[in-house]
């Protein structure tokens, strides 16, 4: 499934992740927005029960 | 710009003398400018009395430090009024302030009278450290962080003191917190030149396309509801949102300078995309000052008023800010930021037009808008509306800088298809490129437009030292005829 | 307790919670990458060029060495392939003496500001040709400069030539004169050479193709 690694130093994470066009740096966007959700949905909650 | 008669906090007084600094080392920055660019056209010109490396140090350095000076302005200007108090370490201020100001004028005595040392550890602790942007001296080094820190604490223990903190302080408190210990990455010598690239850039994009950015954002908010009285929820919402995006973007947007300089090719990946999406808050950031503008112009009109605005020169350098940024960091940015691109583009002039056409919209725009605040301030003008002088400044300085850039653009995209994609590089490539006609009539235009340029600093520094007194004379003749 | 209907989207207790997540983690990204990528620039040892270990950045004995620049299929840009042993200035360098060579060569390019008309690895000013490659630039290996400082090897010759470039000018822009020492100029050879053998994933591309099309002119005048 995997195309063979392309990075000179294979044995790391980041160069593993590479594998693909976009397959590392979708991981990393993913990384950072999704617990933006959770955020909202706390702060939805806060503001519903009248907080501030 | 030699007074500062009105204004009542002394912490304004010190940033009116971080602005004359600022604005002088300007002049010196345009200069030094038009000497390197003389020496593309006649390279005999100076030839080992005063060599280009030696312009463009100066150029280049000079421009680092009259942006932090008038950084350091901006931000003493804004302390009362966002605190309610006077910094707290106010005498150490102005101490700090003549340290650095004689610090700087040796570095610079030095840059140009001795220029370079042999090849000892003791020209990077005395001479210049050789590494592009960040040439001041080891000593030098030390005695910045030593100013500023003098810095950081009043910023810093003013806020505390503050009864209510605002978003806008509380932004900047943090953000100078990384601005400055950003710094302290380019202060170490290594063998590897890899490794020094990498460290390199954490600090020059780190700030240009992190921290400035963020900073810019505050002073913006700042400026917003000090012209217009904009509401100051909605600003500092927006400040934040900011905040979201340039760091999100910008921060892993590093990677765009870590496709070519020995580091690994996963950053190929996280630097074209990171960086793709680093436009995105500066479109947000335009449309927010435009937004703000016409909605209290609006208000401003239906109470029966002809404007909102306060202080019209500053308006229209802040304005041209939210736009140059747009277009120099965003447009000229993205045009070379993916990799498939950048293999070519990579360290011709398209970067150098890239890199005037940002640094003048998205740094010098705002601050000089923050100068004219200052003066607006300090002969206690209520309504400051543009001079003549204020026009021509504003057009010939905005009309320099883009034709500049549109030449540099040009030269860019012919040594791009001769010298990269046609002939792959090498000595001769590269000279082979510089002798076409199309390079070197660019090359002509740019120092036209370099004139240009020059010009407009003129009328801009007119206009500032006199903009005052003509303004408030009006002011107080027209309180007169309707007393 | 009633629910009140609210937008989240002009909370600013949001925005501002949801920046701090942001540039938490994007900050927390950037120094684990930087972790990794450390390991991947950190400078090789003598050891692994006598053992053919690639590294990205070779130690300094890599002077020790041919080196080339060749098209690899795999990754589909040209690398540096580090070949047989030979000699440099004429002798073999111990891995200390190579260093001290580096060393002191990285430290003249800075004291003479080499950055602030060349690129090296891309960066810097655009006045002068790119250093990346210099060391394998057609310049020095086709007899051009040889020819021109009359000196036999191309290490000799690039010494020479930094020590006087006004003297062998080959445009009207010239190289000024920096006051680099002989044994500076030795370093600052070591210190290019060195470079060449850096993996900057291909950049320049099709390096010096010129080179071969410009025997009896080019179309580009
Ligand atoms: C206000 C913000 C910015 C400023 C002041 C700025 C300034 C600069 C400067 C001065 C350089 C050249 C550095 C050198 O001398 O080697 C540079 C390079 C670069 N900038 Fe920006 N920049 C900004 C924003 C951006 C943005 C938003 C992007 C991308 C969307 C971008 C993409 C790049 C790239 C890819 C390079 C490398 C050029 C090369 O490979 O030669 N910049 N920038
Ligand atoms: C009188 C107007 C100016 C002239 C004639 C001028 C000329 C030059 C020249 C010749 C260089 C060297 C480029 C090279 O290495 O090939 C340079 C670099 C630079 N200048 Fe200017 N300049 C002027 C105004 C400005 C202004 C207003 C700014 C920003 C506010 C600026 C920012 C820069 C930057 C950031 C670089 C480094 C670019 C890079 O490395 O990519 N300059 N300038
Ligand atoms: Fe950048």
């Amino acid at each position: 499934m995997w195309e063979a690694c392309t990075d000179v130093a294979c044995g790391n994470l980041f160069a593993w992740l590479n594998q693909g066009p976009l397959t590392l740096t979708i991981f990393l966007h993913t990384v950072v927005v999704i617990p933006m959700f959770f955020i909202y949905f706390q702060e939805k909650k806060r503001l519903e029960e009248g907080g501030e | 710009m030699l007074i500062n008669g009105q204004l009542k906090y002394e912490s304004q007084k010190l940033a009116m003398n971080y602005f004359r600094v600022a604005i002088v080392l300007f002049g010196a920055q345009l200069l030094m400018g038009l000497i390197a660019a003389i020496q593309f056209l006649y390279p005999g010109f100076l030839f080992e009395l005063f060599d280009f490396s030696v312009a463009r140090m100066v150029h280049i350095n000079a421009l680092v430090v009259w942006m932090l000076y008038a950084m350091i302005g901006s931000v003493y200007y804004m302390i009362p009024d966002e605190t309610g108090h006077e910094a707290v370490g106010i005498a150490l201020g102005k101490l700090a302030f003549w340290i650095l100001t004689a610090a700087v004028t040796v570095v610079v005595l030095v840059y140009i009278f001795i220029q370079v040392g042999s090849g000892s550890e003791s020209t990077i602790w005395f001479i210049n450290e050789g590494r592009e942007y960040l040439e001041a001296p080891r000593w030098a080094d030390l005695g910045i962080v030593a100013v500023v820190l003098v810095f950081y604490y009043n910023v810093f223990f003013t806020y505390l003191k503050s009864e209510k903190k605002t978003g806008i302080m509380t932004v900047m408190v943090a953000n100078l917190f990384a601005l400055a210990g950003l710094y302290l990455c380019g202060m170490f010598f290594t063998d590897n030149i890899s490794m020094d690239q990498y460290w390199w850039w954490w600090v020059i994009h780190l700030w240009v396309e992190a921290t400035w950015e963020v900073f810019v954002g505050t002073l913006a908010a700042y400026a917003l509801i000090k012209i217009l009285g904009a509401k100051r929820e909605i600003v500092e919402m927006w400040l934040w949102i900011e905040v979201l995006m340039l760091f999100g973007s910008g921060i892993l947007g590093l990677g765009h300078h870590y496709f070519w300089i020995g580091t690994p090719e996963y950053w190929w990946e996280i630097g074209a995309l990171f960086s793709a999406l680093e436009p995105v808050p500066l479109v947000a950031m335009f449309v927010h000052v435009l937004y703000d503008w016409g909605k209290e112009q609006g208000h401003a009109e239906a109470g029966g008023a002809d404007t909102a605005v306060k202080n019209s020169p500053a308006m229209a350098w802040i304005a041209s800010n939210a736009f140059g940024n747009f277009l120099g960091a965003g447009i000229w940015g993205f045009f070379h930021t993916l990799p498939q691109v950048n293999i070519y583009t990579h360290g011709t002039q398209f970067t150098a037009a890239h890199g005037h056409l940002a640094f003048f919209g998205a740094y010098a725009t705002i601050l000089i808008g923050m100068m004219y605040l200052g003066v607006q301030g300090a002969y206690g003008i209520k309504k400051m509306t543009m001079t003549f002088k204020s026009k021509m400044a504003l057009f010939l300085i905005i009309f320099g800088v883009l034709g500049m850039t549109v030449a540099l653009t040009i030269a860019g995209y012919e040594q791009v298809l001769v010298e990269r994609a046609d002939l792959g590089g090498g000595w001769d490539a590269f000279f082979i490129a510089q002798e076409l006609p199309w390079y070197v009539q660019a090359q002509a235009w740019r120092l036209v437009m370099g004139i240009v340029t020059l010009v407009g600093f003129v009328y801009l520094a007119w206009d500032l030292l006199t903009i005052g007194q003509e303004v408030s004379q009006k002011e107080s003749e027209s309180v007169a005829a309707t007393a | 307790m009633s629910k009140k209907s609210a937008s989240v989207w002009t909370s600013i207790p949001f925005w501002r919670r949801s920046a701090a997540w942001v540039t938490g983690v994007a900050t927390v990204l950037l120094i684990w990458l930087t972790f990794d990528t450390m390991g991947q620039i950190s400078m090789g040892s003598d050891e692994d060029l006598k053992n053919g270990v690639t590294k990205r950045i070779p130690a300094a004995s890599v002077i020790n060495y041919h080196i080339d620049y060749q098209f690899d299929d795999k990754r589909g840009h040209e690398v540096p392939v580090i070949g047989e042993k030979e000699p440099f200035f004429g002798k073999e360098w111990s891995a200390e003496e190579a260093a001290k060579l580096l060393h002191l060569g990285k430290l003249t390019s800075q004291a003479k500001n080499c950055m602030n008309c060349h690129t090296l690895l891309g960066n810097g000013a655009y006045y002068a040709p790119d250093l990346t490659k210099a060391w394998l630039d057609p310049k020095w290996n086709d007899g051009t400069m040889t020819g021109i400082t009359g000196k036999a090897s191309k290490e000799e010759a690039m010494a020479e030539f930094l020590m006087h470039p006004s003297q062998y000018p080959t445009h009207a822009r010239m190289m000024p004169n920096l006051g680099i020492t002989k044994e500076e100029a030795v370093a600052l050879v070591a210190f290019l050479k060195h470079m060449s053998a850096i993996d900057t994933n291909g950049f320049p591309r099709n390096f010096s193709q010129s080179a071969k099309r410009l025997e009896g002119g080019t179309h580009a005048h």
